[in-house]
């Protein structure tokens, strides 16, 4: 019987033993009812169950779709990031491994191999540091011991540091490997081939201290080896140091080009080298300008031996490109520890003594002096003197009349530049002119005079010219022409009361564009002079470059007119010759009535001189070239005479 | 410890009419109906002069192997080494749950408390809380066993008297203290998990407004069917829900449905559903059931079996097992008696809620849908 059953009969039992049918059948009912429910509920919440399950499911699968195309295209970007990593790791320059905590190669990239020669099939994951070293050590390309190397190694990358090594192979590579630890164990390593750079590094550092177009040593390494020579010569011994640059070697560069100026140069390097010893040091310190380091030996007297030398040496002509160059070289000598202790000190003596050289006449050699420091001392002052004086106006034009012998009255009147310092007084022109044109400042002066004397000049009696002179700096100068032009345009003067005055140092350079200024100037009716004439190389032929207007004879020949001497012979061909050219002649530094007789005779056209006038400042001359002013030639000449 | 079992019928009265006057405990279940009046209480009173009288409305009483909706059970206990101490404390809602709790932790504290019994009002309290406030006087280590009174399947009032006539929105508990007396106890669903695991999205307390973004009553509607639905919130019972927190996935708990909210579409549980909480549906069936009682009983029985004198065992059952098993409820009443013995006098009742340390952690709280198993007895000489 069913337990329940059992249990519902025992229920409607009653103690006699009857049994109550209808409280058996309603508990039968409600359980068959309860048993009903149950399915019904069961069935119900089975079939709901499913339905969610199955919701669920569906969400679950679209959810996994959802994750696998998100898995594929990660997997697609792994590959491609993969791909783009090995490409990189392919291409670059180093060789790149990568070992895990037991040494093995986890990743190495094809330059290892290349680098090494080692079999491409030999270096593979899973290889051991150990046996790649030991393949090294029997190919050459590793030197030491591969067992204590890492050791070594380990025990640096042990304690979480990198490792930097530089690898000298036997062909004459140079590598660098660098070792750094990875976190969890393992290294990676990187090594590169570094000859070209340690090459390059050389390279760079040679040109640091020598100069690219000679490769003689530069000033750097000339200081450096002078430092040396003098901390390392015995006691008694003495260093020379000489200084030398090449005359007129701008000369050379403007005529002929940079080019050849640069092959002259070498030129020269190979020959200074060829004149000394193994132990000296020749340098190019600049410019033309060289230095020598002459160690040791018997001074002067080597010394003054080797710079003779170097003399002979360089001024032998030089073939360059087909031009034929020659040149001479100026030497300066300091020794030590007479002229100094110091590199520098030393040089800058040597460099003294140079200028001494080129003050005796160039293509020789000179030994420094303590003199030699107070003039260029004093010449640094007057440099100096000398920019001031351009800012501060200290300058003043003075005007000289020229008078024609034939009918004594004036005819022009020579602009002379003065300089009113105002502690040292008037500055003689012969001492500021030449510091003028070393130091640049002789171009913008001379403009200034130009333009002054063109207005100053402006105001005078239209018969009467100016005379201003030229150096041949400010003649070479490109703008000569325009700046000419300019003055006699702003000061409304015409261009024929204009003249000129050069020296034969101008037709020296006597270059195109020389020529082509004076021939311009000439074009525009300025008239041009030769100043100074038979003073310099007095070649005759300087008269045919360029059609003159005047010959100044040199004052030398007229104070000597009376001492019966050459100077009556050369004052009477020159002045012959400029007539028979048609040329105006003027006697310079006339000082007496008996060299004015003399010019006169000698047929020369003008006087110039204290005997008819010193120079005059503006208001004077102003004053004096007044038509109604009683002075003429005449009576000055005779006031003078008197 | 000496125990002796009566009943109250409306026909017979009490049986037997005469018992133990010494008797220093009496525990009573019946019917909301049957105890409403107060009368039993006082009849009580009467025969046990010098005992505390704790009892509870039910969802129906256990007395030995029978289940039964009519008469009232009890049993009176005249403990020999063990002193008792009793505390009553108002249940105004389940907002106050904690602070009651608290109060009678503060009643029972001291150093000899050997364990607590606990019935409580079943539809105003959050058991959890309730339990809470008590462990957090008295600490973890003290048992505290019992239930939430019931009203059959009806949710309307229940009514726990504490040495006072049984009225609503009361807890009562006793406590034991002593070397002498020995409290055992078991606790075990036998639900099966049925459906999909679930999250526990939006909750407040003890209300559980969804379970995976839905509204969890709409979730309970689809599973019950029509006919059910209208018999919400005692045929919620039919599918309790287990609750797990995702950190301690051993620690499971199962809860059932005190109360619905229509308007809200929210249901309230007997205990809390904490947000974030991973929920799934049970479902039963007889032979399970009846295991897991037999399995609680085991683990109440196991610690008083070297007991001597009278042993007692009181059965606090859900209401949603007997809503289940209806005719077949007894099965899991029997199934406790096989491993207690005849000579171990069971009663009890249907709750509305079990309290018994949890099996795996040890740590009192409220459980659901669970038979829980009370075993006291007295170790003496």
């Amino acid at each position: 019987m069913h337990k329940l059953f059992a249990r519902q009969l025992a229920k409607v039992k009653a103690a006699t033993g009857e049994v109550d049918l209808n409280a058996l059948g309603e508990l039968v009912t409600a359980a068959y009812e309860a048993n009903d429910r149950d399915r019904r509920r069961t069935d119900r919440s089975i079939a709901r169950m499913i339905e969610e399950l199955d919701e669920l499911n569906r969400g679950l699968e679209r959810l996994v779709e959802e994750r696998t195309a998100a898995l594929r295209e990660r997997e697609e970007q792994l590959h491609a990031q993969n791909t783009r990593f090995d490409t990189a790791l392919n291409n670059m320059s180093q060789a790149l491994m990568m070992f895990d905590a037991s040494g093995r190669v986890v990743i190495c990239n094809p330059r290892y191999h290349e680098m090494y020669g080692l079999p491409r099939d030999f270096v593979q994951p899973g290889r051991t540091v150990n046996e790649l070293l030991e393949y090294r050590q029997r190919n050459g390309t590793f030197l030491e011991d591969p067992k204590a190397h890492l050791a070594k190694m380990m025990e640096a990358m042990g304690e979480g540091k990198s490792v930097k090594r530089l690898l000298e192979l036997s062909d004459g590579r140079a590598i660098s490997v660098v070792m750094r630890p990875m976190t969890g164990g393992g290294w990676v390593m990187t090594h590169e081939d570094i000859t070209e750079h340690r090459r390059a590094e050389k390279q760079i550092a040679h040109m640091a201290r020598h100069d690219a177009l000679t490769d003689l040593p530069n000033r750097v390494l000339l200081r450096d080896h002078l430092a040396q020579a003098l901390a390392g010569v015995p006691r008694g011994e003495k260093v020379a140091v000489l200084y030398l640059d090449l005359d007129n070697f701008k000369s050379v560069n403007d005529t002929l080009g940079h080019h050849i100026g640069d092959e002259l140069l070498k030129a020269v390097a190979v020959r200074l080298r060829n004149c000394i010893r193994e132990i000296d040091t020749v340098a190019r310190v600049g410019g033309d300008e060289f230095a020598i380091i002459q160690v040791g030996g018997d001074q002067p007297t080597d010394g003054a031996t080797l710079a003779r030398r170097i003399c002979d040496a360089i001024k032998a002509p030089y073939d360059l490109h087909g031009h034929s160059v020659m040149v001479d070289t100026s030497i300066g000598i300091a020794i030590s520890p007479s002229d100094g202790t110091e590199p520098n000190e030393l040089l800058k003596n040597a460099d003294m003594a140079l200028y001494g050289a080129k003050a005796d006449g160039r293509g020789t050699y000179c030994f420094f002096e303590p003199a030699m420091d107070a003039r260029m001392k004093a010449r640094r002052s007057l440099e100096l003197a000398l920019r001031h004086a351009v800012v501060n106006g200290e300058f003043e034009v003075y005007y000289q009349p020229l008078v024609g012998l034939s009918d004594r009255r004036v005819t022009c009147c020579e602009a002379l530049l003065r300089w009113n310092h105002p502690e040292r007084g008037l500055v003689s022109p012969a001492e500021f002119i030449p510091v003028a044109e070393d130091i640049g400042l002789i171009v913008p002066l001379g403009e200034w005079v130009l333009r002054k004397a063109c207005a100053d000049a402006a105001a005078w009696r239209p018969e009467i010219k100016v005379a201003v002179n030229l150096s041949p700096i400010q003649v070479m100068s490109q703008n000569l022409a325009p700046v000419v032009i300019s003055a006699l345009a702003a000061s409304g003067l015409p261009a024929n009361r204009l003249e000129i005055e050069i020296t034969e140092s101008v037709l020296m350079q006597n270059t195109e564009t020389t020529l082509a200024a004076l021939h311009r100037l000439r074009e525009l009716g300025v008239r041009i002079s030769m100043d100074d004439f038979g003073t310099g190389y007095s070649s005759l032929s300087y008269l045919r470059s360029f059609p003159f207007d005047k010959i100044k004879i040199d004052r030398c020949f007229i104070s000597g007119l009376g001492d019966g001497d050459d100077s009556v012979a050369i004052v009477h061909a020159i002045a012959g010759l400029a007539k028979n050219l048609g040329i105006t002649t003027t006697a310079e530094g006339v000082e007496t009535q008996a060299q004015l007789n003399h010019v006169r005779a000698l047929g020369c056209t003008e006087m110039q001189g204290f005997l008819f006038s010193p120079p005059r400042r503006l208001d004077e001359i102003a004053e004096f070239l007044r038509p109604d002013a009683k002075r003429d030639a005449r009576t000055e000449a005779a006031r003078r005479s008197a | 410890m000496h125990a002796d079992q009566l009943s109250w019928s409306e026909s017979t009265g009490w049986h037997p009419a005469k018992a133990d006057g010494a008797a220093n405990l009496v525990l009573f279940f019946g019917t909301r109906q049957a105890l409403a009046c107060g009368n039993r209480y006082h009849e009580l009173k009467g025969i046990f002069p010098h005992a505390h009288i704790l009892g509870c409305s039910t969802g129906g009483q256990i007395c030995n192997d029978e289940v039964n909706d009519d008469e009232i059970v009890a049993v009176a206990l005249r403990f020999v080494d063990t002193r008792l101490r009793l505390a009553r404390e108002p249940a105004p809602g389940p907002e106050h749950s904690r602070k009651c709790g608290e109060a009678i932790g503060k009643a029972m504290l001291a150093d000899d408390l050997a364990g607590i019994f606990i019935l409580s009002d079943g539809l105003n309290v959050n058991g959890s809380e309730l339990v809470a406030g008590i462990t957090g006087v008295i600490g973890e280590r003290v048992p505290v066993t019992g239930g939430l009174a019931g009203d059959g399947a009806l949710f309307q009032e229940t009514l726990v008297g504490a040495d006072s006539a049984p009225t609503s929105r009361i807890v009562g508990a006793v406590g034991f203290y002593g070397t002498a007396v020995r409290i055992g106890h078991g606790s075990a669903g036998g639900w099966d998990e049925f459906g999909p695991r679930r999250s526990i999205t939006r909750s407040r307390g003890n209300v559980l407004f969804e379970l995976d973004g839905k509204p969890a009553l709409d979730l309970y509607e689809s599973y019950l069917g029509e006919d059910d639905v209208k018999g919400l919130p005692g045929t919620a019972l039919l599918f309790p829900l287990r609750i797990r927190n995702p950190k301690r996935p051993d620690h499971d708990i199962v809860r059932t449905i005190l109360a619905v909210d229509r308007a809200a579409r929210s249901m309230t549980f007997a205990g809390d559903v904490p947000e974030g909480w991973v929920a799934q549906l049970m479902r039963g069936n007889f032979e399970r059931l009846a295991e897991g009682a037999a399995k609680a009983a085991r683990q109440a029985a196991e610690q008083i079996t070297e007991q001597t004198g009278d042993r007692i065992a009181v059965l606090v059952s859900c209401i949603g097992r007997r809503l289940l098993m209806g005719q077949h409820t007894v099965e899991e009443v029997e199934a406790t008696g096989f491993e207690f013995g005849a000579n171990v006098p069971r009663l009890g009742f249907y709750s509305y809620g079990e309290i018994a340390p949890h099996g795996v952690s040890g740590v009192c709280e409220l459980h659901n849908q669970t038979m829980t198993i009370t075993s006291i007895s007295e170790a003496v000489g």
